[in-house]
């Protein structure tokens, strides 16, 4: 057996579990469950990072947990994500305000390979909560737009009172350089859009099947059907990417809990290429 | 690989005088007895008291170098102040160690210090020296089936090596290191050549050439819960296998309410809570996928990476199973089940 | 304000009452952030309402259905401390033999002043928001659960069988020095004390979760136990379990 003990690796974190600890400098509400909030890490923190990459979010006493990253890359060190309250940690971030002190670690894992989608035509689809952090690659596009084609982004949710970043999802319809359509499942009486799961939205979008590159994110259950519509219009698996959701532990690829066969979502992850993905078995049971 | 230190002989008697000399170096570690039939790797204390023809630990010596409880950093409750844990190097001659366990270490090097390296591990385990020891395979041992060089006398990878004849051991020297430990206790040179290899009871049929081949196509085997169905669920299988160091991690608080720490402790992807997602959903919920996972990750998942065995063959999780389940049956029947699969 | 907590105890050898178990320096510390407010024994001041109500013992008397009830409506967090509050213990042995039998048997001829029901789990009768397993208690589960609450956060509930800690101790298997144990399906949370201690575990702290009771039958079996010998065993501490 090789012994890699030898070469001593020289940039090694002093440790990699501690959290550096960001400030928050802005929060909005977004729905009732969701809440965005604005992270600034401290200067000496070389902050920087790919769209769809996450980060672990702690509260000491309470626990750390992986959320996504969903703003693009701008000044360093600062950084957008939005939570949903689903326990006991979330609930007490969102209690968390403007001048608060929370810990981060990351970024981690690979985050979209931004070479697939220059010069193609990107079609995004996301699927509730799956929004988040593909927001980070919309707004990677939106930032160099001239360097993508077409951006089609589809967006459905489970009822209007679901939807994410609403004056933005209206800046999107009017937006010259975004084709934008959404749907809603369970729609509300003052709901006047499409109505029905995500893959409603899939046949009538017409694709230079060619040079359109697909990222798909959103809960396990949707995969399925949205890979299942994107390959019947003749779109091949070479060029789709999805971002799988699992609970992330360390983040550095040493806890084993991300694990799925080979693959550790925490590093090979959350971003896979299709075909990559198609050979884990327990990637999308 | 050519000699370059001359073999020199050790009767038993000197073993204990031999081992006071090496304590006036460095702490020793070595096997000592554990309950009945057990053995265990502690500090010495008394040179008499350990025991160097021993079948297998209980725990192996990964327990140095990532402890199954430990603090990673400790807190205020509001964040204000995190201090890290002091680590300290576990400077120390590790005695009497089999040749799979030492292999099992270098898989743990592999894991913790390739990709984002571990500072806690490495600040451990940099000190230490080993001095392997050659056994007998038992029911259980079959590390021949596994690795490139298996057998119990294979010396590749320590500083010196104790080879078992009769009337005391040989002492191969294998490194420098390893000379600088016998300076200043002399010993006679030994004229002949090292024991011939000891021979396994149990093997893997075909060896790992044949063990990748198969857990290539053995996801759909029923062999898989025909085992599964045996099994409790208890985790014993993970706690002490040598390679095996997944963890988990959790906040405890102090009764002040104010401070508290970070706690990682050993965890194993055969305990039902291993694969709990988000939301509560048992990713791994049945005994078989669990079961599954762990071999697949002994003889597949990295293996296929690095072409080496993440088992080692030490036998620890069969004979430790609480339920008598063998891994080298499993893997047999894995075999067999394929082989009429494709008609062979 | 300070949560307000409070003790009771029903049908249970009161091995379990905290007052007891000495552990008066970390109780020290905590009442720092709680109130005391009823404790049969050590106090006398009654409140209506109970953040956290502490309950030990099992419900075996039409008496206590009614206090238990009471107590849960008055309080916010139900803490059932103790086997024979989370599993009925080993009072709920008594029930595979009639009532009648038992009230006999232990009562005599004034039976009838000593109406009994079957002992049964405090969450047989009301929701009981969080356990503190063993027999007795274990303290150090008691303190995180507690610490846990106070910091508004939902303790940590040990799913991994006593093995695991057991294997972390490094302790020699129970089974290796030719005695049966019930740690492969007992639910961890106690560092296994007793076989820390060269005992065997009795399973005082019940099963884990969706608890494999053939297999475990199958183990005590090739052990030397009879399937009925081996049942009754898993019984002791688990007799209300309906997994068995
Ligand atoms: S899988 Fe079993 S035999 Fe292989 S190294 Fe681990 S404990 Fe030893
Ligand atoms: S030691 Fe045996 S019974 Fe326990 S989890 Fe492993 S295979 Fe199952
Ligand atoms: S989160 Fe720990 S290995 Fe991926």
């Amino acid at each position: 057996m090789m012994q890699i003990f030898k070469s001593i690796p020289e940039n090694m974190e002093a440790n990699l579990y501690l959290p550096s600890m960001g400030t928050i400098t802005q929060t909005h509400n977004l729905t009732k469950k969701e809440k965005w909030f604005e992270i600034q890490m401290p200067e000496t923190h070389s902050f920087s990072y790919n769209p769809g990459q996450f980060v672990e979010v702690s509260l000491f006493g309470v626990g750390e947990a992986p959320i996504s990253i969903t703003s693009a890359m701008k000044n360093p060190g600062l950084f957008e994500m939005t939570i949903r309250d689903v326990g006991v940690l979330t609930e007490k971030i969102h209690a968390l305000n403007s001048g608060d002190l929370i810990g981060i670690r990351g970024p981690f894992g690979n985050g979209f390979d931004l070479k697939k989608f220059k010069g193609k035509d990107v079609l995004i689809v996301a699927g509730g909560i799956g929004l988040v952090p593909i927001r980070s690659l919309i707004h990677t596009i939106l930032n160099d737009r001239k360097s993508y084609g077409r951006l089609i982004i589809l967006y459905g949710t489970k009822s209007s009172q679901d939807l994410l970043y609403k004056s933005e999802l209206d800046q999107w319809e009017t937006h010259p350089g975004i084709e934008f359509q959404m749907t809603v499942d369970q729609p509300s009486p003052d709901w006047h859009g499409i109505v029905g799961v995500i893959t409603t939205l899939i046949p009538s979008v017409t694709l230079d099947l060619e040079n359109t590159v697909a990222a798909i994110v959103g809960p396990p259950v949707m995969y399925k059907f949205v890979l299942l519509s994107l390959l019947t219009k003749g779109l091949s698996d070479e060029n789709i990417y999805l971002s799988l959701e699992r609970r992330m532990k360390c983040g550095v690829g040493k806890c084993g809990h991300c694990q799925i066969n080979h693959s550790l979502v925490c590093q090979d992850g959350p971003v896979y290429h299709y075909p990559e993905l198609k050979k884990l078995q327990e990637a999308l049971k | 690989m050519k000699q370059i230190f001359p073999l020199t002989f050790m009767t038993h008697n000197d073993i204990p005088h031999w081992i006071s000399h090496l304590q006036k170096i460095e702490n020793v570690i070595a096997p000592h007895k554990n309950g009945i039939n057990s053995f265990s790797f502690g500090k010495v204390s008394d040179p008499k008291c350990v025991i160097l023809n021993y079948d297998r630990t209980l725990s192996s010596i990964k327990k140095y170098f990532l402890p199954p409880k430990e603090t990673l950093f400790s807190f205020s409750t509001d964040g204000k102040e995190t201090t890290s844990s002091k680590v300290e190097p576990i400077n120390a001659i590790f005695l009497g160690v089999h040749n799979y366990d030492l292999e099992a270490v270098f898989r743990l090097d592999h894991n913790f210090l390739s990709g984002h390296a571990e500072s806690q591990y490495l600040t451990r385990r940099q000190g230490a020296l080993f001095i392997g020891v050659s056994y007998t395979p038992d029911e259980w041992h079959f590390s021949n089936s596994v690795l490139k060089d298996g057998e119990p006398n294979h010396s590749g990878g320590f500083d010196l090596f104790l080879h078992e004849i009769e009337d005391g051991y040989l002492l191969e020297t294998l490194t420098e290191s390893g000379q600088n430990l016998m300076k200043g206790f002399p010993l006679p040179e030994f004229d002949g050549d090292i024991p011939k290899q000891q021979s396994f009871n149990a093997h893997i049929d075909g060896g790992f050439e044949k063990v990748t081949d198969v857990f290539s196509r053995a996801w759909d085997s029923p062999v898989w819960e025909s085992y599964a169905e045996k099994c409790v669920g208890c985790g014993t299988c993970n706690l002490v296998c040598p390679t095996c160091f997944c963890f988990n991690v959790e906040d405890e608080v102090d009764l002040d309410l104010k401070t508290g720490n970070r706690i990682r402790t050993q965890d194993g992807c055969m305990l039902r809570s291993f694969s709990e997602v988000a939301g509560g959903e048992i990713f791994r919920n049945q005994k078989a996928a669990r079961m599954r996972h762990r071999l697949y990750r002994k003889f597949k998942y990295i293996s296929q990476e690095t072409g080496e065995s993440w088992c080692v063959g030490c036998g620890r999780c069969s004979a430790y199973c609480t339920a008598g389940i063998s891994i080298v049956d499993i893997v047999n029947d894995l075999i067999h089940d394929s082989n009429r699969e494709i008609g062979a | 304000m300070k949560p307000k907590v409070a003790v009771f105890d029903f049908t249970g050898c009161e091995g379990c009452e905290l007052n007891k178990l000495n552990f008066e320096d970390e109780l020290l510390a905590l009442l720092e952030h709680i109130d005391i407010v009823e404790w049969r024994e050590a106090m006398d001041d009654k409140s209506d309402h109970y953040t956290i109500a502490i309950v030990e013992g099992s419900i075996s008397t039409p008496d206590c259905v009614e206090r238990i009830h009471d107590i849960r409506n008055r309080s916010e967090i139900l803490i059932a401390l103790g086997a024979c509050a989370v599993q009925g213990g080993m009072n709920a042995m008594k029930n595979q033999y009639p009532l009648e039998q038992v009230r006999e048997e232990v009562y005599g001829c004034h039976k009838d002043l000593f109406p009994t029901l079957p002992a049964l789990p405090l969450s047989r009768y009301v929701r009981v928001d969080y356990e503190v397993r063993g027999c007795p208690m274990t303290k150090n589960e008691f303190l995180k659960i507690l610490t846990s609450i106070l910091m508004g956060k939902k303790p940590i509930k040990p799913t991994h069988a006593v093995c695991v800690e057991c294997k972390l101790n490094e302790n020699e298997c129970v089974y290796d020095k030719g005695m049966v144990c019930l740690g492969p399906i007992t639910r961890g949370g106690c560092d296994s004390l007793c076989t820390n201690f060269g005992q065997y575990c009795t399973g005082c702290r019940g099963l884990v979760d969706e608890p494999d009771v053939e297999a475990m039958l199958a183990i005590l079996n090739r052990h030397g136990l009879s399937i009925v010998e081996a049942k009754k065993r898993l019984e002791l501490f688990n007799y209300e379990n309906q997994a068995l």
